[in-house]
């Protein structure tokens, strides 16, 4: 029963649907036939009434009439019939489009005026999202990379992370977990690639056996490493299997010569894979070789990452291996790690980037609330132009709900246009974007792997966006339109809604304002900040010994000894010196300085290794003793110059020069092993105290460094400097060619001028500062346009009293003032809002900061003013343009 | 004579019911409504027309056009099946709440008691 009750029910609900949406469809397209229906049957309707008010008395005409009169407006009785079909909201929209497009064209300079605003609004935010959806909403190349993650043991009684892990404690965690599907390590590794016509550095990774299953990444030829291979196979990335080997399908099993040795390729990488060794400081890696086994477990050498198995959270897994852990710490008193923690892979390989990301999203969503208030203020002006358009059609019968709706099109209509300049602009700004993105960031490689463009995910934010904004500008007008008229009595004063609006506007451009003042302030401070040396005619690259070729401390020296003496006899060459670490580089050799005799450490100082003449080449004063010199070789005591920092640290009352310190020798012994490497102590006298430098970034404050000369310290990478007498950049091929005539097979990377590595360390905040100073100069135009539309609209209501009052004998500047006052009350809730707002906010910019507190009073003052001037400006010109308005005109304006 | 605003949502109902004893056009079912109602209810064309196509929509009546006297043809309206049985659901259903509302409006007030 209630089974046949349901059944045509539904039966009913589908033949309704039909018959309605047949009859929809013939109201539609076959309108004339059903209009002349309709005309037809009321028609009809008034002769029969016409007819039977003849049968009682009336005369033909009064019947007709009467009958009329009875049914009302023919017009209004249509519109009922045909509003019932579902067909007629497709008809209103379609007419309220057509008619908004008609308004739309009439108001020419109001539509460009708007549509521009809001595609400044919607474009900036559509931009900023397409590189927050590259950076962040992008998943990893690799499937269910939720359940990757990135293990960091923890060390010394403070549990600190650190990155690496020994190889030889992975190996025990590998076999011992069972919360994770797979372990596998990697390390960086660059290769210098040999035997073809121009040596060639690779970056690439040593990677364990496995490392790809646990990314999830199937080779695309080959296989990848078994436990079982020797330490001569490689895999190559996609893209050196296309550039190098032309793509050739038979290339696995062919030989690759690395370091002079030949290796064989067993496997080429999907084109979607871009690994990096370190997520922002390498780039992707193009080769990948096994890890070299080390066994010594206080040897931090591979990173580590994991797939946990299905199922598992990351609780247990952390509970599990922490057990592992300790377990291991007790077995082997040696190992230093005592706990773990753990990342996902995803938000490892984001990192900062998404804090750079949201602050700009949160910046730029600002510049489009600015955008939407000034439509907003726009239309609140149309609206008041088309008063009497609304009192007719209300007149005429259009209901409150209708012109809403009429308004709200057109609105839509303008959004519409603005979102699709906005997405335009963006389109044309989002390439810009990736070339100024600061390179070793890791918004950078996001940027640069996740190959930054506009996609469908953009585009429906756009839609979106659009809409969004619709509902912000334009809500508030509409129903103030549509409200009924309010006796329009020039009161004088901006009323409630336009004030908050241009307050609001002042407000958050200030905060802009303040934000990119700040981060100008930041790089002013970190450029003025002396680097310690000369920057200027300094040309710097990178040479990296192939193990098999220079295999001892000896042949390693002496190469370098005789690429300085030829580089140092090219006639454009003042001087030139080598060093393990290039300052501000990042990177430096951290190790114990200790007293000796005693085992008591001192601290810790950056170890260098430098040619006898880096100082010179440099430009690093020497303040006391002596340089290296030619003198110190291998076979001579080990002497050292230390900084001024390390002198006023750890000899804060004595002269430093002529001290001995202990210092440790990293050794490393090829045994069966694997390679065994420790730190040996060895005696040391200090000759020479030199100036600071910054070592590890601009903004770094100096630490204690030690200088020794390489001859005692062996080093196979070094980074030579050139002191050249004119621009650097153009002696490049020259200095090139004269390494190549030491060594032929040798690579040379990373030539650049130190101008530009000093260009670099500034390159992420001057990102910040571009993005933010360009949103706020945009706020700010935004904001003076808002300010001058209300204050001239203010001017134009006013036309006939002013004409009054300067009939009367008014001064020019008691107008001026006249114009002025409206504005200004909100001006200064504004400005006070947005002082309040900024000292709120710019806290989140604390980071990008550089010795300029996110409260800097000086910055805020002088913010404040350009505010000030800016608004003030853009009030006073329409006040000016008040006082040359003619009495005679303004008492006949009405 | 003093006519009166239908009861609200009864203009269905009576137009079925007008129609189902013979297919009428427009003015015929307003001048049988007025007729049958002695006057009370005057139905204007404005809510007439777009009842007459609502039902149409739905099913519960047809058109027929029918040709007039003075050459021309009217649309007349027809009740189908499921007008019929939409209008004795709708007549039960009226009848009980008829009766339920005279039920309460005899009840005595409180004055009363």
């Amino acid at each position: 029963m209630l089974g046949l009750f349901f059944a045509l029910v539904v039966k009913e609900i589908a033949m309704f649907r039909i018959r309605s949406v047949v009859a929809g469809l013939r109201a539609l397209f076959r309108k004339r036939q059903v209009e002349r229906e309709m005309d037809e049957e009321l028609r009809d309707y008034l002769d029969a009434a016409a007819k039977d008010k003849m049968r009682s008395g009336m005369s033909r005409e009064e019947a007709t009439r009467a009958a009329r009169v009875e049914m009302g407006s023919v017009d209004a009785v249509k519109e009922e019939i045909r509003s019932v079909g579902w067909e007629s909201t497709l008809e209103t929209i379609w007419q309220d489009l057509r008619f908004g497009l008609r308004v739309l064209r009439r108001n020419r300079g109001f539509t460009a005026v708007a549509a521009l605003t809001l595609a400044l609004g919607i474009g900036g935010t559509v931009g900023v999202f397409s590189l927050l959806d590259a950076v962040l909403l992008r998943p990893l190349p690799y499937p269910h990379s939720e359940r990757l993650f990135r293990l960091f043991p923890l060390e010394g009684k403070r549990k600190r992370g650190v990155e690496q892990a020994s190889y030889t404690d992975f190996r025990d965690w590998q076999r011992q977990t069972r919360t994770f599907e797979s372990l596998a390590a990697y390390q960086g590794e660059s290769l210098n690639l040999t035997g073809t016509a121009e040596p060639q550095r690779l970056e690439g990774s040593a990677i364990t056996p496995g490392f790809f299953a646990t990314l999830g990444v199937a080779p695309v030829l080959g296989r990848e490493f078994r436990s079982e291979d020797t330490e001569s196979v490689a895999i190559l990335s996609y893209t050196l299997w296309q550039r190098r080997f032309g793509g050739d399908a038979g290339i696995i099993g062919k030989p690759i010569h690395l370091e002079g040795r030949g290796y064989t390729i067993v496997g080429v990488l999907p084109s979607r894979v871009h690994f990096r060794s370190h997520p922002w400081a390498t780039p992707v890696s193009d080769i990948f070789v096994p890890v070299v086994p080390t066994p010594a477990r206080n040897w931090h050498s591979v990173r580590v990452l994991g797939r946990l198995a299905p199922g598992v959270s990351k609780e247990q897994a952390l509970a599990e291996m922490n057990g592992i852990v300790a377990r291991l710490a007790q077995a082997y008193p040696e190992s230093e790690a005592r706990g773990i923690a753990f990342e996902s892979l995803a938000q490892y390989v984001v990192s900062d980037a998404s804090q750079t990301a949201w602050l700009l999203l949160g910046a730029v969503a600002f510049v489009l609330l600015i955008s939407c208030s000034n439509v907003a203020n726009l239309l609140l002006s149309q609206g008041a132009a088309r008063e009497r358009e609304m009192a007719i059609r209300t007149a005429v019968g259009a209901s409150r709900g209708r012109i809403l709706r009429q308004l709200l099109t057109e609105s839509l209509l303008l959004a519409g246009s603005g979102g699709a300049i906005g997405v335009a602009l963006a389109y044309w700004a989002i390439p810009l974007v990736g070339r100024i993105a600061p390179p070793f960031s890791s918004l950078f490689s996001r940027l640069q792997d996740a190959n930054l463009h506009l996609n469908w995910t953009v585009l429906v934010f756009s839609a979106l966006l659009s809409g969004l904004s619709t509902i912000l500008f334009a809500a508030l007008p509409a129903w103030k339109a549509t409200r009924p008229a309010q006796s329009s009595l020039a009161t004088g004063r901006v009323s409630r809604l336009r004030g908050g609006l241009i307050a609001l506007e002042v407000a958050l451009s200030l905060v802009l304002l303040v934000g990119a003042g700040l981060m100008l302030k930041s790089i002013v401070r970190l450029l003025e900040e002396g680097v310690g040396f000369r920057t200027e005619h300094l040309l710097t690259m990178d040479v990296s010994l192939s193990e098999a070729k220079y295999s001892t401390a000896d042949k390693q020296a002496a190469y370098f000894d005789e690429l300085l003496r030829r580089l140092s006899l090219m006639p454009e060459v003042v001087s030139a010196g080598a060093t393990v670490d290039l300052p501000l580089t990042r990177s430096e050799t951290l190790n114990t300085v200790e007293i000796p005799g005693t085992h008591q450490m001192m601290g810790t100082a950056g170890y260098h290794a430098v040619s006898a003449g880096y100082f010179r080449a440099m430009g690093i004063p020497l303040l006391n003793g002596r340089e290296l010199g030619i003198a110190d070789s291998a076979s001579s005591p080990l002497v050292g110059v230390i900084n001024r920092s390390m002198a006023i640290k750890y000899w804060p009352t004595e002269n430093p020069v002529g001290k001995t310190i202990v210092v440790y020798r990293y050794v490393a012994e090829e045994t069966s092993a694997g390679t065994r490497v420790q730190f040996k102590p060895h005696l040391l006298e200090i000759v020479g105290i030199v100036g600071d430098v910054r070592q590890l970034g601009l903004d770094v404050p100096p630490d204690p460094e030690l200088f020794m000369p390489y001859d005692q310290w062996p080093a196979q990478e070094m980074s030579l400097v050139l002191r050249i007498a004119a621009e650097p950049s153009w002696l490049i091929p020259r200095v090139e060619k004269e390494i190549w005539r030491v060594d032929p097979d040798q690579p040379v990377t990373d030539i650049k001028t130190m101008d530009e590595w000093v260009e670099r360390e500034a390159a992420g905040r001057r990102f910040i500062l571009l993005l933010i100073g360009a949103f706020a100069s945009i706020a700010a135009v935004l904001a003076a346009v808002g300010i001058y539309g209300v204050a001239s609209y203010g001017m134009r209501q006013r036309t006939h009293e002013i004409g009054v009052r300067m009939a009367l004998g008014a001064r020019r500047q008691q107008i001026v003032w006249l114009i002025l006052r409206q504005n200004l009350s909100w001006l200064v809730i504004g400005i006070a809002a947005g002082l309040a707002g900024a000292m709120a906010l710019t806290r989140l910019l604390a980071s990008y900061l550089y010795s300029v507190r996110p409260t800097d009073p000086s910055t805020f003052a002088l913010i404040m003013l350009v505010q000030l001037a800016i608004a003030g400006l853009a009030s006073f010109i329409p006040a000016h343009r008040a006082t040359k308005v003619d009495p005679m005109v303004a008492l006949r304006y009405e | 004579m003093k006519s009166s605003e239908l009861v609200q949502g009864t203009l269905d109902m009576l137009i079925l019911k007008t129609l189902a004893l013979e297919p009428l056009h427009g003015y015929g079912i307003a001048l049988r409504i007025e007729q049958i109602s002695k006057g009370v209810f005057r139905v204007n064309p404005g809510s007439l027309f777009p009842a007459f196509r609502r039902l149409e929509r739905a099913g519960r009546i047809k058109p027929e056009w029918r040709p007039t006297e003075n050459n021309r043809r009217a649309k007349f309206y027809q009740l189908t099946n499921l007008g019929r049985k939409q209008l004795k659901a709708e007549t039960e259903e009226w009848a009980r709440q008829l009766a339920a509302i005279t039920r309460i409006m005899r009840a005595p007030a409180i004055s009363d008691l």
